[in-house]
This record gives C-alpha cells, sequence and structure tokens, in this order.
C-alpha cells in the first residue's frame, strides 16, 4: 500500500483526535467559571481557545516517544508501523466520541495510549507492552489523581469558607478570582495536550522516511496542530462541561475558584516534579473536594461513579476498538478503506444521535434533572 | 514501579500552592467587602497586597508552564 496515503490518513486522524482532545478538555478549565457565572459560556471557551492556541507555540518539550514507553518501541523492540497509529488513532477518536456523547470527562491520553496498545498487540504481540510502565504511569496515577485534586480541593474550600465567610458579597470577589486561574488551567493545557498530536505526526513522518530521525516537528506540523486543538476548544464540549460543572455538585464561586487553584496547582506540580497526571481526572477530583468542602451531602455520588467507571474503561475500550480496526486495517487497502469509513459513519452517527439532546452554551448551566438533585438541595435554597 | 517520593512531593507542593492562593484571596476578599461605604486606607491596603501576592503566584504559573522562561 502507498506509504504516503497512509501517512496523509494518519495526519488527517491525528488532527482530528486532537480536535476532539480539545472538546474533550475545556470543561477542565472552564466548567466552573461557566457554572458560576464567572464567565459566560461562549467568552469562557473563547478564552480557551486563544490560551491552547498560544500554549501550542510555547512549548517546545515535544514527546520523543509516542506511547511515553508504553510500548518498547525502537531499537530492539517493535516497530510501530503508520498502519498501527493509525488503528489506534481511530480507537482514540471513537472512544472520545462516545464519551463526550455521554458527557463524561475522560482523559484523551488514555484514549490515545489505549488505542495504540491495543493496535500494537495485534500488530506485534503483548511482548511489545511494558506492563510496569503500564502500571506506574497510567494505572496508579489514575487512581492517585483524583484522590491528591480532592483532598487539595477540599482543604482549600474549607479555607476559603472560613475566611471569607458565606457572605453575597465575597461572591463577586471570588467569580473575579476564577477568571485568572481557570486561565492559568487553559494554558497549561495548551502547553502539554497539542504536543501529543504534534509527537505523533512527526514520528509518523520519521517512520515513513520523510522527516529525519532526532528532529523537531515541522513549523506546518506545530500549526495546524495548534489551530485544531483551539478550534476544538472553541466548540466547547458542552456535554462534559454540563456534567463537571453542574452534574457533579453544585459549584458556587468561592468553591470553584479553590478548584482551579486546586487544579493549577496540581498539574503544575505533577509536571514539574516528574509525576505526570491527568488534567482531566485533577480537575473532576478537584470539582469533587470543592463540594465535599462546602457540604459533604452535596456530592452526587451516582455521577462521581459513572465518570470512575469511563476512566477505568478509557484504556481497554480504546484500546479493542483500535485492536478491531488493526486487523481490518491488515487485509491491506481494502480493510483501511473500511476503517476509514466505518470510522466517519461511527462519528458522523454519534454526531446525529448528539442532537436529539443539544446542550450548548444556551443551556449548559441548566438544572440537572429532579432525580439527581442531591438531599442537601431538596426542600431549602442553596447556599450559592 | 512508583516513585512515591515524587508522588509525596507533588501532593504536599500542590497542598501548599493551592492553599496559600486560596487563603490570601479569601483574605483579601474578605478585606475589601465592607457593611459601610469607605473602607479604612490600611484596610484597603493591606487587601490590595493580599491580591498583589496572588497576581505573582499566577505569574509564577505561568513562569513555570512557559519552558522558555526557565530554560526547560
Amino acid at each position: 500500500m502507498d506509504i504516503t496515503l497512509v501517512v496523509a490518513l494518519v495526519i488527517a486522524l491525528a488532527l482530528f483526535f486532537d480536535f476532539t482532545n480539545g472538546f474533550h478538555d475545556t470543561a477542565n478549565a472552564m466548567a466552573t467559571p461557566i457554572a458560576t457565572g464567572a464567565l459566560r459560556p461562549k467568552v469562557a471557551v473563547a478564552i480557551a481557545a486563544v490560551l491552547n492556541l498560544v500554549g501550542a507555540f510555547l512549548s517546545t518539550e515535544v514527546a520523543r516517544t509516542i506511547s511515553g514507553g508504553l510500548i518498547r518501541e525502537g531499537d530492539g523492540g517493535v516497530q510501530i508501523t503508520p498502519l498501527m497509529i493509525f488503528a489506534g488513532l481511530i480507537g482514540a477518536i471513537v472512544w472520545n466520541m462516545v464519551t463526550w456523547l455521554f458527557g463524561l470527562p475522560s482523559s484523551s491520553s488514555h484514549a490515545l495510549f489505549g488505542g495504540l496498545i491495543g493496535a500494537v498487540v495485534v500488530g506485534a504481540g503483548f511482548g511489545a507492552i511494558d506492563g510496569g510502565v503500564l502500571l506506574s504511569k497510567v494505572v496508579l496515577p489514575a487512581l492517585l489523581a483524583p484522590v491528591i485534586a480532592c483532598s487539595v480541593a477540599f482543604l482549600a474550600t474549607r479555607l476559603a469558607y472560613l475566611i471569607a465567610a458565606r457572605s453575597d458579597s465575597a461572591q463577586g470577589g471570588f467569580r473575579y478570582g476564577q477568571v485568572f486561574t481557570s486561565s492559568l488551567v487553559s494554558l497549561a493545557h495548551g502547553t502539554n495536550d497539542a504536543q501529543k498530536t504534534m509527537g505523533v505526526i512527526t514520528l509518523t513522518l520519521v517512520a515513513a522516511g520523510f522527516q529525519t530521525a532526532g528532529t523537531g516537528p515541522e513549523f506546518w506540523v506545530i500549526v495546524v496542530c495548534a489551530l485544531a486543538i483551539a478550534l476544538g476548544t472553541y466548540m466547547g464540549g458542552w456535554r462534559i462541561i454540563r456534567t463537571i460543572g453542574t452534574r457533579i455538585t453544585d459549584i458556587a464561586a468561592p468553591q470553584g475558584f479553590a478548584a482551579e487553584a486546586s487544579t493549577a496547582a496540581t498539574i503544575l506540580a505533577s509536571s514539574h516534579l516528574g509525576f505526570a497526571l491527568s488534567t482531566t481526572q485533577v480537575a473532576s477530583g478537584s470539582v469533587i473536594g470543592a463540594g465535599l468542602g462546602r457540604d459533604v451531602r452535596s456530592v452526587r455520588w451516582r455521577v462521581a461513579g459513572r465518570i470512575a467507571v469511563a476512566w477505568l474503561i478509557t484504556l481497554p475500550a480504546a484500546g479493542a476498538v483500535a485492536a478491531l480496526a488493526e486487523l481490518v486495517a491488515r487485509l491491506g487497502v481494502i480493510g483501511v478503506a473500511i476503517d476509514a469509513i466505518v470510522g466517519v459513519g461511527v462519528t458522523v452517527f454519534i454526531f446525529i444521535r448528539s442532537r436529539r439532546t443539544v446542550v450548548a452554551h444556551h443551556n449548559v448551566t441548566a438544572a440537572a434533572e429532579s432525580g439527581e438533585r442531591p438531599k442537601a438541595a431538596r426542600g431549602k435554597a442553596v447556599v450559592r | 514501579m512508583i516513585d512515591w517520593f515524587a508522588f509525596a512531593s507533588v501532593a504536599a507542593a500542590s497542598l501548599v500552592a493551592a492553599c496559600s492562593l486560596v487563603a490570601t484571596y479569601a483574605l483579601g476578599v474578605r478585606l475589601m467587602s465592607s457593611t459601610s461605604d469607605v473602607l479604612p486606607r490600611t484596610r484597603r491596603l493591606t487587601a490590595i497586597v493580599c491580591f498583589a501576592v496572588c497576581g505573582a503566584l499566577v505569574l509564577f504559573g505561568i513562569y513555570l508552564v512557559v519552558p522558555a522562561l526557565h530554560g526547560g
């Protein structure tokens, strides 16, 4: 099969993945300021989009390996072919679309890793996967990230209420502060996430012989990746914003400020002290912690539980889809064509399905269905 | 296996950074919110210092985020 065609397909898929990554993660920074009214929904996503665009150009730390060591790639290990990357990206995209439809904040990095693992296992066998790295870089951090973020946000929220009390006049002050903390989270996201796609495209170009090994990403790669993630971010991913901003718990301005401060602090600390944590999991954990900090009964554990389940199955689910795609792709040109058509078909189907219950900037903060109201919120007014 | 020291330092650093930012900002908000129309000068000045400290913390965050600024 023509290698140029495969590379072109991989680049197209990688950019689409970058786009889904963008709208999947808008919520990490912007769900709480939207929920408290600190920023109007459209303004919030515009700020997040610009900061992601800027962030993509600011950081030059592009991943040196596609999988971050999960797969024994390179010398002495398996050779990751552009076809495997193609199948892996299909798995990651399909899973990102499915979780978006259900409004579940799952980690885009885990979807990408899972997809690549699935494709490589089919292509090169289980021996190609480094189980120790999988445990220490994906599984344990996924369990610890929400715990750290939740504890930090819990204490920060307690402090905020302790010091500034629950007076109404304090609310405005915290709303103003939210603009800064959420922007910081957005910028941190931009410097991290677009780099993943740049890495995937660059390593594909290297594998196909279009670029010298060991060189950084081409300038056009940086530009298109930055644009793709910024455009995705601007689309908003309103379903996930609704889940984090209003479904887990009802967020008031001091809680939102404390949650974002905790998210920003945890992400910055994790990327600088060498213990990588998922932005999505940190942000969700912070919101739960902020809910507990104000009122223990205000957290809807059913929603939190659904999110936790999504985290657990993200890697295997994306892997299963990618494994299937890789099996089909091995048929040759026909297989790749089937993959591409089915992939586009699933994406379009999910999009059409999503139109049945539209969630967008106009109704993103609408109250949750009565069945999901926590006991604390029933009967008496919620302190906001 | 897992680097528990790195994990512990991330947890400690996050806790200290987030709590100091939130506490300082909350103090500023409390000092600024007053029932009377006119704030005493010292009170207003302390509040401004609080917000300035918060601004410095956020700027430090931006410094950490952008590799070009710290030679990463």
